[in-house]
């Protein structure tokens, strides 16, 4: 037997399914709350020990508030998508049995993850707006709003393709840190291996946010490109694994 | 003494039974350390280095010197943060069959170690086959203790928060701890940094990296921060299992 039910209906139910699953736990609330501004803080206290190197292109401190807030946009939706996906890999089995289109899945577990990126991206920017001028805030909030969608979707393949807790968590880890120290601006390094990593792009733009500078077309069209590539390949693996029960784990 | 080694060796047996795990573990730390070894300038920078002062290095040994250390930790945070959750239902089981909390808490315990140690051994050995370190055994001591320490927090971490939260605090802690607190590009000291788990081990483990000497004292204090961090784990863990 499998349920017939309108397309619309099939995608509100799998997000409310999705968002439920997130907020049962009150923790999870709390880190989207409490850890912008902790987060962001702290990179630029820290930051604010180093001296301005050569290679930097603004005071240690600003640098460290602004590479803050483009990570904890990032990184919060990442945990949450590779946790979404591997919690819910044997409801999706189930559902995809049932007749749920392997789109509909995706994109409520996806939809899941937009909403945990808007909301991380309008904090991050309203803590950073306390301490630095952000010339385009409309900008600035699209800019960390793709971070998030890209880092969420970047978890949701981790979690697809490796769907157990600690294995999953072990890649993101090591995926996200070489890209946080990369980015960062702490060290100078012109390699253009850099320029594969996922943030290499958007902190250009971000930057430039920031600065109330256009944001160079090749950097914009980069990132899009980026994003564009992560979301097909999460797409295509997670519809071939996870909603089939074709994953290992 | 036979709970002891039963859950010790269950405790392997499980890590050993995940192939895809192994590898990681052996993978992971390769590619961090490597990545940022070729991806750095051939340039030098000064440094501040706790035994010599300011001193000029190049940037790809300090940028490896850094990346070790956090490999490590990454390795044991995360061995910490899930031995711990996932052994919380068998342990309660065993507690409840009659086996001494000790000796489970212990097992648990030697479990983590041989974790840590694996990260170090492999992080290090990568470290190895890139640059050579003044006091190699030095630095391997103080790359294992980070490890522990990591180790220990993971498993804490554990204790009192889910798995997303910990994962969330174990992609930034060690980061901010050994990457930014910790750096010897610094030119303070950050008031925070003292405090934190990587102060004296990152301490012991440049002056063994980059100089001929060490200050011991840097081992003594990372010792009692992992004893007093492993009793803490050990009676929370312990708490856990209590059968009234």
């Amino acid at each position: 037997m499998t349920v017939s039910r309108p397309s619309s209906d099939r995608l509100r139910v799998g997000l409310d399914a999705a968002v439920r699953e997130f907020v049962r736990e009150p923790i999870n609330v709390a880190l989207l709350v409490v850890l912008p501004p902790v987060v962001i803080t702290s990179y630029e206290s820290m930051l604010s020990a180093f001296p301005r190197l050569p290679y930097m292109t603004t005071d240690p401190g600003a640098l460290g508030a602004t590479a803050g807030t483009l990570f904890v946009a990032a990184f919060l939706p990442a945990v949450i998508g590779l946790f979404q996906v591997i919690s819910a890999q044997r409801a999706d089995e189930r559902l995809s049995l049932a007749g749920f289109p392997e789109l509909a899945l995706f994109v409520s577990r996806l939809g899941a993850v937009c909403l945990a990126t808007l909301l991380t991206a309008a904090l991050s920017l309203g803590v950073l707006a306390t301490t630095t001028e952000v010339e385009s805030l409309a900008l600035g909030f699209l800019t960390l709003a793709f971070v998030g969608g890209l880092y969420g979707l970047i978890g949701m393949l981790i979690g697809t393709v490796l769907p157990r807790e600690l294995e999953g968590s072990l890649v993101l880890i090591f995926v996200v840190d070489v890209d946080e120290a990369l980015a960062s601006g702490v060290i100078a390094t012109d390699a253009a291996a850099t320029k594969l990593f996922p943030l290499h792009y958007p902190h250009e733009v971000f930057q430039a946010a920031v600065d109330g500078t256009a944001p160079a077309a090749s950097d914009v069209l980069a990132a899009a490109t980026y994003g564009a590539i992560v979301l097909v390949a999460t797409f295509l693996v997670y519809t071939a694994l996870a909603a089939t029960g074709g994953g290992g784990g | 003494m036979s709970t002891l080694r039963t859950t010790f060796e269950m405790g392997v047996r499980e890590y050993a039974r995940t192939p895809i795990l192994l590898s990681l573990l052996a993978f992971l730390p390769v590619y961090l350390i490597l990545v940022f070894h070729w991806v750095m300038p051939e340039s030098r920078v000064t440094v501040d280095i706790p035994i010599q002062g300011a001193m000029s290095a190049e940037m790809t040994a300090v940028a490896t010197v850094l990346t070790t250390p956090m490999a490590a930790a990454f390795v044991g945070g995360a061995a910490g943060l899930f031995l711990m959750q996932s052994a919380s239902a068998v342990d309660g089981r065993l507690a409840i069959a009659g086996a001494d909390a000790v000796e489970i808490v212990a097992a648990r315990g030697g479990v983590l170690v041989l974790a840590a140690l694996v990260g170090s051994v492999v992080s290090v050995g990568v470290l190895s086959a890139v640059m050579s370190v003044e006091r190699l055994r030095w630095y391997l001591l103080a790359i294992l203790l980070v490890a522990l320490l990591y180790g220990g927090l993971g498993a804490l971490v554990g204790l009192v928060l889910n798995r997303l939260a910990g994962v969330y605090v174990l992609l930034f802690g060690p980061f901010f701890d050994l990457f930014l607190a910790q750096s010897p590009l610094t030119d303070e000291t950050h008031a925070l940094a003292p405090f934190l788990p990587g102060h004296f081990p990152m301490k012991l483990a440049f002056d063994a990296a980059l100089t001929a000497r060490v200050v011991p004292r840097n081992l003594w204090f990372s010792l009692a921060y992992l004893a007093v961090l492993a009793l803490v784990v050990g009676l929370g863990f312990r708490r856990g299992l209590r059968v009234d």
